[in-house]
């Protein structure tokens, strides 16, 4: 007590509420705890009795509607007679005690749509009396685009753009992007109604948790394999195979590079190359970006062939139940022959670099070289690999009884932890939290435009263009989210593309094979090598190239990149339509 | 250790003019050189991407590789260069490393415009800042050519925009 009464001693409170940002939260609180006509309510009539009448509320995609206040009434509304809401299928059920005598209004109300009025004239309701049951069916609701709906548009938007011009970091846009979702419901919704989005709650269950457990075991395994060198050994003995002849070494970087980022994510095995390849292009006197450039693309391609490849994938092959073998199979083959067509494209557009004779390397810079390349670890090298394939054997076993692929990513993760690093510390700076972060407040930013109907008027009008043309389909969404993803960042895009994408598999004939799924992966991964700013793992790898002086411009990478792009888009795309 | 130059560099071929006339400057003083490159993943402050590896391990041994190559450039016109890689930003790094080695004369590139890790206009602030701090001369280069040169001349109390040489 005494502590206490010292400390509020302490405190000047003119100084405290001086504080702008506390007194903002203050201000908040208080309005948010003032109760309001839009909070408070009567107590709704009850919904109980022995006539019922059922429906069923859908939105334009046939999507249940939940929470949707229905309300059963006499005639103009003067005398509510019972209320309740729809549940989570949609449904709902209104309960009288008696059937009043003329007409009925059931009205229908919910925050995104245009309020509904039903009445019931006299011989449906001498149905009911009789019947004691009346079916109204389904009723679709049409969107009401309101302050809700824009806010939550104009909330996306600003994160995408805080995120592409990098005015903040990612997550700290995602995450206010996420505050200002919850302000303007909680807040705004006292003003007017309209505002309001979804509630906490709400917001919380957009968050898919089988991403975020994955990612982060997957974060762990790829951690630890990555401390061990082998990436850096690999580069070395690249070049040592490659015996001065400069295009075998490229491909062999090539190949090197799709398989990690096939099995680890993308950005980090980027991390790891790029030092060493320019160390590499140094020593043999070629420009290092002739060796840079096309291990970036690589890496975007490769990483489409299987589930933990590539962080869209993760939210893909979550969302839509495709597995690691699914991914495996249909996307492969896909894959190997636009990694060809690159590496092709690539050999003749560096022709001059590759052709040319590699120059002498000193033995100091050699062994300098090969001290970089060196193993840090062999002995976790094999523990880690050992664990790593248990995990890959897991997520293929574990497709059998519907198994997640978080449970044996995080136990993989759980062995390797205890296995090698027992320190608690190291344990938890292991992880980078911030990315998971990261997208736990982007599954609340994208759903929130889900809740509000942005996605599904998308959805709409791209199933009005396309019709039952599932070729077209395939087309559009390859080539569509391709060429968006070369400016936009891919993984919101991906988890904004999602529920449209569900959507049109329902409604196309033939797409049921989830090609349109394996579209998205292809056009999201693919469309991230068109420009410098498509993909993390680009810009980091630029990063990185500027520290020595050998910069890559943006023109210079779209210069190939963009080619690039579309010849394998165009690949992926022919590939899907022999595969399904 | 008896060095009087410092070279800045990062390294790479864009380096190469910059670094042989640092190299040209020290072998016609008879003077022992330093080529200092500073390392910084502040880049990486905006990806929302995992960054669980140790990166600045891997750019400092990128960074040693490429002063290596610098070294052996000025070991072929019989030049002593030493080597120092060193973590942190660039007006802090500098600082330190003057002061540590009693560095006479620093030797660093112009600013690359939209490639270049620092602007122009900071080049210059922190150059007349360290420059009238430590009394240390500042050559400035640009494409193997002397760009702008900080002396300190007796009587001299600010920080001039100076002599232009070949």
């Amino acid at each position: 007590m005494i502590n206490l009464f010292l400390i509020i001693k302490r405190i000047n409170p003119v100084r405290v509420f001086l504080n702008v940002p506390f007194a903002v939260f203050l201000l908040l609180a208080l309005l948010v705890s003032i109760p309001g006509e839009t909070l408070a309510a009567d107590q709704p009539p009850p919904n109980e009795g022995d006539f019922v009448i059922i429906g069923q509320l859908l939105d334009e995609q046939g999507q249940a509607v939940k929470d949707a206040v229905v309300t059963a009434s006499t005639l103009d509304g003067e005398y509510a007679l019972a209320e309740t809401e729809s549940l989570e299928d949609g449904t709902w059920r209104i309960f009288l005690v008696e059937v009043p005598p003329e007409e009925l209004q059931i009205s229908i109300n919910h925050p995104r749509f245009v309020p509904v009025t039903l009445t019931f004239k006299m011989h449906e309701l001498e149905d009911l009396d009789n019947v004691g049951l009346y079916q109204v069916g389904e009723l679709e609701l049409e969107r009401s685009f309101n302050a809700g709906f824009w806010a939550a548009t104009l909330i996306f938007i600003g994160v995408l753009l805080l995120i592409a011009l990098e005015k903040l970091h990612s997550t700290t846009a995602a995450l206010a992007g996420m505050s200002a979702v919850f302000l303007i419901s909680y807040v705004g919704s006292l003003f007017d109604p309209g505002f309001f989005i979804f509630t906490f709650d709400r917001g919380l269950s957009y968050i898919n948790w089988e991403v975020i457990f994955l990612v982060m075991g997957m974060m762990i395994i790829v951690a630890i394999i990555e401390a061990t060198g082998i990436f850096q050994w690999m580069a070395f003995q690249a070049y040592r195979l490659s015996r001065g002849r400069n295009w075998l070494l490229v491909l062999i970087l090539i190949a090197i590079t799709a398989f990690a980022s096939a099995l680890l994510d993308n950005f980090t095995t980027m991390l790891l190359m790029t030092p060493i390849s320019l160390q590499i292009g140094l020593a043999l006197g070629i420009h290092p970006i002739a060796l840079i450039i096309p291990q970036i693309l690589a890496s975007n391609i490769g990483g489409i062939s299987t589930l933990v490849g590539t962080p869209t994938n993760i939210l893909i092959g979550a969302y839509a139940n495709i597995t690691f073998t699914d991914f495996l199979v249909n996307q492969t083959i896909g894959v190997i022959f636009a990694l060809i067509a690159m590496s092709a494209f690539i050999l003749f557009h560096y022709r001059k670099d590759f052709f040319k004779k590699s120059a002498d390397i000193s033995p100091a810079l050699y062994q300098r070289l090969e001290e970089n390349a060196r193993m840090e670890d062999p002995q976790n090298l094999w523990k880690a690999g050992t664990v790593f394939l248990l995990v890959i054997i897991g997520f293929i076993l574990g497709e059998q009884v519907h198994l997640s692929p978080a449970v044996p990513a995080i136990i993989g993760a759980t062995i390797l932890l205890i296995w090698l690093k027992p320190d608690v510390h190291q344990m938890i700076i292991a992880v980078d939290w911030t990315t998971l972060v990261f997208f736990m407040a982007l599954f609340v930013v994208v759903g929130a435009i889900q809740e509000v109907g942005l996605l599904g008027l998308a959805a709409s009008s791209m199933a009005n263009l396309i019709g039952d043309n599932l070729p077209l389909g395939i087309f559009m969404i390859v080539f569509g989210v391709g060429t968006l993803s070369t400016i936009i960042a891919n993984i919101p895009l991906a988890a904004a593309m999602l529920p449209i994408v569900d959507f049109l598999t329902v409604l196309i004939p033939g797409a049921d094979s989830k090609v349109l799924f394996y579209a998205l992966s292809m056009g999201a991964a693919m469309g991230g090598n068109g420009t410098l700013i498509g993909g993390e793992a680009n810009l980091v790898t630029a990063g990185i190239t500027n520290q020595t002086n050998t910069p890559i411009t943006f023109r210079e990478f779209l210069k190939v990149g963009l080619p690039v792009t579309y010849i394998s888009l165009a690949i992926g795309f022919l590939w899907l339509l022999v595969r399904f | 250790m008896d060095v009087k130059i410092l070279c800045l560099t990062r390294g790479g071929e864009g380096s190469y003019p910059n670094q042989d006339k640092a190299i040209a400057i020290a072998k016609e003083r008879g003077q022992e050189m330093m080529f200092l490159y500073i390392s910084n993943i502040e880049f990486l402050h905006h990806t929302a991407a995992p960054k669980v590896i140790d990166i600045e391990a891997e750019l400092d041994e990128l960074g040693e590789f490429m002063l290596l190559m610098a070294q052996e450039r000025a070991c072929n016109e019989d030049v002593t260069a030493h080597i120092l890689v060193r973590r942190g930003f660039f007006q802090e790094v500098l600082s330190d490393v003057i002061e540590e080695f009693n560095i006479e004369t620093v030797i660093l590139g112009s600013s690359s415009g939209e490639t270049g890790i620092i602007t122009e206009e900071y080049l210059h602030d922190v150059t007349c800042e360290l420059h009238l701090k430590y009394e240390v001369e500042f050559i400035i280069l640009h494409e193997g050519k002397i760009l702008k040169t900080y002396r300190v001349e007796t009587g001299d109390s600010g920080c001039l925009d100076g002599q232009f040489e070949d």
